[in-house]
């Protein structure tokens, strides 16, 4: 049905899981596109926090600056919202941080492959996030972790409404985090696809098209990184309620 | 799997289920090796750096302070000096002060000396010059009675 439009435009082509080594059958094994772009990912961290520190410069240089940038940024927005206690679990949320960042900011290379475009990727880690959490809690806190549902500084005949209403967004966490992520990252590709079908249907005439293009790049620089944030900063508050669910 | 067929995806290609075991697998292996570097690699390097860092700032920072106090040693040794000139200054002041002093008392003592053997030598002068006055008084005194007498007699 695509195929006899006028306009060629398959904006979602781009997010097909494809085997690249064992032709068309797709095993769970299968190296796929996907699979591919992670790895590029893992060397291109790979690239800037050990290529571009291995002077262990004093002053650093601008690969160094651009690792202790982020490695600090992380690490101060664990203790600003999970507090010192919240540094043990440093590693993870940088792992995830970089993994999220990098995959959205190679998403943006054209012809490459977007895996936090995934719901299957960012769910797993929205998931991941979501039991980690609430194990956390759980252990640190015992049954007192279901205080976090329990509006303490609510009225009495409040606090069942309120109940069910936490109780209910605390179950919709890994669903909105997910989604969230994937969503933004999808919708920006596609809608740069969409404005590339049309520069390559109009020719000569495509200007506006790619005036479009380069104005939703641009603003899809400012998201990728934004919503590497947001999922982290998220994932640095459902960790602080888990550890000090009274407030 | 039927979208890879025809190479055009059919809906979204994120929601064709049968992909997930594949997506899952291969995020799992990326994220077990990620974690690995992050935690093998990339924290230890940074701390250290960021230690090295601290290192040499603390370093600094003491070598700062070890300099404020010889500052504030060698400050507090000019004032000393400066407390021990001014003390030596009136030292030597008073000294010559009372040398002075000392000096001026002995010249009073000999000009003192000198005036009184002046006025005693000067009184030893007068009391001659009276006791040789009276005695010229007496002897032209006696030469007056004598002669008044020898007129007198002389002109009966």
């Amino acid at each position: 049905m695509e195929k006899q439009s006028a306009f060629n435009i398959h904006p979602m082509d781009q997010f097909i899981i494809d085997p690249i080594l064992t032709g068309d059958s797709l095993e769970w094994y299968s190296f796929t596109n996907q699979a591919l772009w992670m790895l590029i990912s893992l060397v291109s961290i790979a690239f800037v926090f050990i290529y571009g520190s291995r002077k262990h410069q004093l002053v650093p240089g601008r690969l160094q600056s651009i690792a202790e940038l982020l490695y600090f940024f992380i690490r101060d927005m664990i203790i600003d919202i999970a507090g010192q206690e919240g540094l043990r679990y440093f590693p993870y949320i940088f792992t995830l941080f970089i993994l999220i960042l990098f995959g959205n900011v190679l998403g943006l290379l054209p012809y490459s492959f977007t895996y936090t475009s995934h719901i299957a990727v960012t769910g797993f880690l929205a998931l991941s996030v979501f039991i980690t959490v609430t194990i956390i809690g759980f252990v640190k806190n015992g049954l007192g972790f279901l205080s976090l549902f329990w509006i303490s500084s609510a009225p009495l005949a409040l606090r069942p409404i309120l109940l069910i209403i936490e109780v209910i967004s605390y179950f919709v966490r890994p669903v909105s985090h997910s989604i969230r992520l994937a969503g933004n990252m999808m919708a920006g590709h596609a809608v740069i696809k969409v404005f590339a079908g049309f520069a390559g249907a109009l020719g000569l005439g495509a200007i506006a098209p790619i005036f479009a293009i380069t104005a939703v790049y641009g603003l899809e620089m400012l998201v990728v990184v934004i919503q590497a944030y947001v999922f982290t900063i998220l994932t640095c508050v459902y960790l602080n309620d888990a550890l000090h669910p009274g407030h | 799997m039927a979208s890879n067929s025809d190479n055009s995806a059919v809906g979204m290609p994120q929601l064709d289920f049968s992909t997930f075991p594949n997506q899952i697998f291969w995020l799992v292996v990326f994220c077990v090796v990620l974690f690995a570097i992050v935690k093998f690699f990339i924290i230890p390097r940074m701390e250290d750096i960021f230690a090295n860092r601290r290192k040499i700032i603390d370093g600094n920072i003491a070598k700062a302070e070890e300099i404020r106090l010889r500052v504030s040693e060698i400050e507090r040794q000019i004032e000393e000096d400066l407390q021990k000139a001014k003390s030596q200054c009136d030292e030597i002041m008073n000294a010559s002060g009372n040398n002075i002093k000392e000096q001026m008392a002995l010249a009073l003592e000999d000009s003192k000396i000198a005036t009184t053997q002046l006025i005693s030598e000067a009184e030893g002068r007068l009391k001659e010059l009276r006791d040789g006055s009276e005695a010229a008084i007496e002897k032209i005194s006696k030469e007056l009675a004598s002669e008044i007498i020898s007129k007198i007699s002389k002109g009966k």
